[in-house]
């Protein structure tokens, strides 16, 4: 049984936002909703700017599993964390239960009201997204199960994104295990998406985090 | 195998549902950054509905960002151009009307206006231009020349990548803005662009991630504090804008001093050594610390890694270092670094390709022959751009057009027509946008509405998408590959197909292949024995046209630099001219040499850097174009140091004023050590905070191109 995961290896990522927009193409996501976001941390002390690529951490033990009240959160044998919307009765216990920020109830908003472009007509059922339900990132399971890798790792253009099986130490990713670190371990969530970076960013990434999980670029 | 089944049935993403109908795959290329065709895109659609794009595996320029993805929104956007458009209220007119009509109707006003013109003032006060995208050069360049006009120009003669081009064609005798690096490169010098967003124009970073992974170093020169220098550079030099020269004479003084430079081929190949030597003597690095604010140490640290860790390669950026009024000199003051340093078309170094594909030159230029350059070339004493620009004409065929505004108020312009043109390039752009509504025609093809230009002119035409286009196919190196375009949306033609009907209808069909976008394209394969068919019929692997031998290097010894054969680089002198010969002729200053720029005042403290990037927009372009994109942001920012911040008082989403001594605009203020204290950065092409607006119309003398990152400004909290 694979145990999916991602490392973010933050020495590559520029903030180019193709993970942001590839995601937004392949799902279809609502009006400010970002699966995948850009975090922005300036420190000037080492007068550098790190950007972060942040979503769902599809944890071992997920808080939003536990915490929805209708059951609608599952966790799938590979670890791939889902909602179910026919179940999910839009409560948001599972959004404010996420240390990560990383869950949000999908708005009704459109991008273009009153007009469906050609591509929305008819979704698949992964561009599909209630007005009322919690979403999050899926890791793209319907790729995984065709056989490819979630849109944002296989679109980064600077390779910041490693996907695989963290449980197999050959392959590209659980070569790299040792060297990542989760965020906010505290928390006792034991995420699957971790990060390459040092001891000085985890904690200025944590508190970023903590403070405000939105993607802010203005 | 079998975790695969067991999650299928857990799965509320099961594809078992998904609507009917099979997937059909087409490719096309992207259009998002103005590059002819650039990027790869492989698209799946149902019927002509495109659903889903992707990277086109394997293609030469990879992979996509953010504006690809895009391009599948700003195709289906319901407020797209569909129809030609005759405008029915006054120029200018603070409500602009304007009715549909048909396709025949256009042609008959457009054709019917060039040859009244003709008649009247003769064909030069027709003007042609390309602006963005890039693509139809090379058939509106057949256009003008067959009309008969020399006064054909493009965003690329206006501020884009032309004056590097000069500079490097005065200096090299080759346009290169540097090469990815080899396995054999071992430091390379990023000035001045910021690979990480753009500029190559692909997104490189990954590879030149790779490459620092294998121990290669990078000096990256940019006063702000990139991506590329965060995640890159070994040395990070942050100069004072315009202080180009300045900072490339301090690192030559040093490889000079410490013996670091290739003296055998400073003697042998480089025109002007002696005086190049003598000129940056005076540039100690204590000097050009003042000068550029780049720390001594750091200038002596940069040229030792450089000079002394070669073979070194470079990446410059087509408009970073050539906005300010120094441009051409600046610019070729870098050129010369790896020159003194012998890096020139050695393995590892800069470059020039030994076998380019035969009969063709990038689109950016169009293939010579079918975009009847000789003809351009031969009406050069009806161009309009020669008195204020000789080196520029001498060098280049598209028509500097800055002065514009003096031409059309001079009479000497008539007309304009337009493929993708924004008044918005401009410094000044009030002026232009006046000029243009003064003429007795002007056209624009384009995407959308844009206010900001087609308030000002009389037709407006509806361009087919990248999605939607045949031409032109796409060249890398001798690769060569064609897409599969669906129908356009309402009445749109492609770029080609409109310029191919006019020259039909202006009396020429067979030079424009009776308007057959295909036979053109073929017109061009057809130089190595290709038709479009085959390049449908190796869709997704193109064509290779195979050389006629290996690459060769160090081909100034060989004569294979030359059209001529004979050894040497094809300037004057037949060597890299650190002196350039083209520059003497005309009465400017012939050596690379430093031009101090505007000096900041009490009243003007700080210095602007316009035109910067970021990934999700490319000029005045997407912003509502595709709200995935502009919903990243919404309205011009203007980076400001957190201490000039303070100062001011201004905190994050502070509506601000900036302003210069020649203009002012309101702009939301966001504090971030992206640029240092002493210089704000706004992007340029925001139609309400027109930061072209607060630059003057003053010039580079050799290249024309305007100061955008040189001009004082001071901000204050509204």
């Amino acid at each position: 049984m694979a145990n999916y995961g991602i490392i973010v290896d933050l020495n590559r990522c520029t903030g180019c936002m193709t993970c942001v927009i590839a995601c937004k193409q392949e799902n279809l996501t609502r009006p400010s909703v970002w699966w995948n976001k850009i975090l922005e941390l300036e420190s000037e002390t080492l007068d550098r700017i790190t950007y972060l690529r942040h979503a769902c951490m599809h944890c071992e033990d997920p808080p939003c599993l536990t915490a929805c009240s209708h059951e609608a959160i599952y966790q799938r044998p590979d670890g791939i964390v889902l909602i179910d919307h026919e179940k999910c009765e839009g409560v948001g216990d599972c959004a404010d239960a996420c240390p990560y920020g990383a869950i949000d109830i999908n708005s009704a908003a459109d991008y273009f009201p009153d007009h469906k472009l050609p591509f929305e007509e008819e979704p698949e059922p992964h561009r599909r997204h209630p007005p009322g339900k919690a979403g999050t990132c899926t890791l793209c399971v319907h790729r995984i199960e065709a056989g490819q890798e979630p849109v944002c790792v296989a679109g980064c253009p600077s390779k910041a994104m490693i996907f695989g099986d963290l449980d197999d130490p050959n392959s590209s990713i659980g070569k790299k295990l040792g060297k990542s670190v989760p965020l906010l371990s505290s928390e006792g969530t034991r995420p699957k998406v971790r990060y390459i970076c040092n001891e000085n960013l985890l904690k200025m990434i944590e508190r970023r985090i903590r403070k405000n999980p939105k993607m802010v670029r203005s | 195998m079998t975790d695969m089944t067991e999650s299928k049935i857990s799965s509320p993403l099961d594809k078992k549902d998904a609507m009917a109908g099979d997937d059909t795959i087409g490719y096309t290329f992207c259009d998002g950054c103005n590059q002819a065709p650039f990027c790869g895109i492989k698209f799946f659609k149902k019927e002509d509905i495109v659903t889903c794009i992707e990277n086109w595996p394997g293609f030469p320029a990879a992979p996509l960002c953010t504006k690809a993805y895009a391009t599948l929104q700003r195709l289906y956007h319901p407020d797209r151009l569909k129809y030609p458009l005759k405008r029915i209220s006054p120029k200018g007119s603070p409500t602009p009307e304007f009715a549909r009509i048909t396709w025949d109707e256009a042609y008959d006003i457009i054709v019917g206006h060039l040859n009244r013109i003709k008649k009247d003032y003769g064909p030069h006060a027709v003007f042609f231009y390309v602006g963005d995208p890039k693509e139809p050069r090379a058939a509106v360049q057949r256009l003008a020349a067959t009309y008969g006009s020399a006064n054909y120009g493009t965003e690329s003669s206006t501020a884009c990548r032309r004056a590097a081009m000069l500079a490097e064609l005065l200096t090299y005798g080759f346009p290169t803005l540097g090469d990815l690096p080899s396995e054999k490169t071992r430091v390379m010098l990023i000035w001045g662009t910021n690979p990480a967003y753009s500029g190559r124009p692909y997104m490189i970073h990954g590879k030149l991630a790779e490459a620092k992974e294998r121990g290669l170093k990078f000096i990256v020169v940019d006063p702000r504090n990139t991506p590329t220098a965060a995640t890159l550079a070994d040395i990070h030099l942050k100069p004072r804008p315009a202080t180009t020269a300045a900072l490339a004479a301090g690192i030559m003084h040093v490889i000079f001093k410490e013996g670091l430079h290739d003296n055998e081929f400073c003697e042998n190949w480089i025109h002007g050594i002696d005086e190049l030597k003598n000129y940056v003597k005076d540039f100690t690095p204590e000097r050009v610390e003042k000068i550029s604010w780049v720390p001594a140490e750091k200038i002596i640290e940069a040229a030792r890694l450089y000079a002394s860790q070669g073979p070194g390669g470079m990446l410059l950026g087509p408009q970073g270092t050539i906005h300010d009024l120094n441009a051409t000199n600046n610019h070729r003051a870098i050129l010369m670094i790896p020159a003194i340093c012998g890096y020139i078309d050695i393995p590892g170094g800069i470059t020039k390709p030994t076998e380019p594909l035969e009969g063709m030159a990038p689109w950016f230029d169009g293939p010579p022959k079918f975009s009847m350059r000789e003809k351009l070339i031969e009406m050069k004493a009806h161009r309009l751009d020669r008195k204020e620009f000789p080196a520029w004409a001498e060098k280049f065929w598209e028509v500097q057009t800055n002065y514009l505004v003096e031409w059309i108020k001079a009479g000497k312009v008539k007309a304009f027509l337009a493929w993708g043109f924004s008044t918005m390039i401009w410094p000044q752009t009030h002026e232009y946008q006046q000029a243009i509504a003064s003429l007795e025609f002007s056209m624009a093809v384009d995407y959308f509405y844009r206010p900001w230009t087609h308030d000002y002119v009389d037709m407006v035409l509806p361009a087919a998408m990248n999605f939607e286009r045949l031409a032109p196919f796409a060249v890398f190196g001798r690769q060569i590959f064609g897409r599969t375009p669906i129908k356009p949306q309402g009445e749109c033609k492609e770029d080609w197909q409109i310029a191919l009907e006019i020259g039909t209808r202006l009396g020429y069909p067979e030079i424009f292949f009776n308007a057959d976008v295909e036979a053109a394209c073929n017109d061009i394969l057809g130089m190595w024995g290709i038709t479009y068919d085959d390049l449908r019929n190796n869709q997704e692997t193109g064509i290779t046209i195979p050389p006629q031998g290996p690459e060769l290097f160090k081909k100034y010894e060989t004569g294979k630099m030359r059209l001529d054969g004979k050894p040497g680089f094809a300037t004057p002198s037949a060597k890299i001219e650190a002196v350039s010969l083209v520059l003497e002729k005309h009465g400017y200053p012939a050596l690379c040499e430093y031009k101090e720029p505007m000096a900041v005042t009490r009243d003007y403290p700080l210095i602007l850097i316009s035109g910067s990037r970021v990934p999700y927009i490319t000029h005045s372009k997407w912003r509502e174009d595709a709200p995935w994109l502009f919903e990243l942001q919404r309205h011009a920012l203007l980076t400001i140091h957190p201490q000039d911040a303070a100062k001011r008082n201004i905190e994050r989403g502070d509506d601000v004023i900036l302003k210069t001594p020649y203009g002012q605009m309101t702009v939301t203020a966001k504090p971030t050590i992206l640029v240092p204290a002493g210089i704000v950065g706004v992007e340029h092409g925001w139609k309400d905070a027109n930061v072209n607006e607060l630059i003057p119309r003053q010039f580079d003398p050799i290249s024309g191109f305007p100061p955008f990152k040189e001009i004082i400004c001071e901000v204050v909290k509204t």
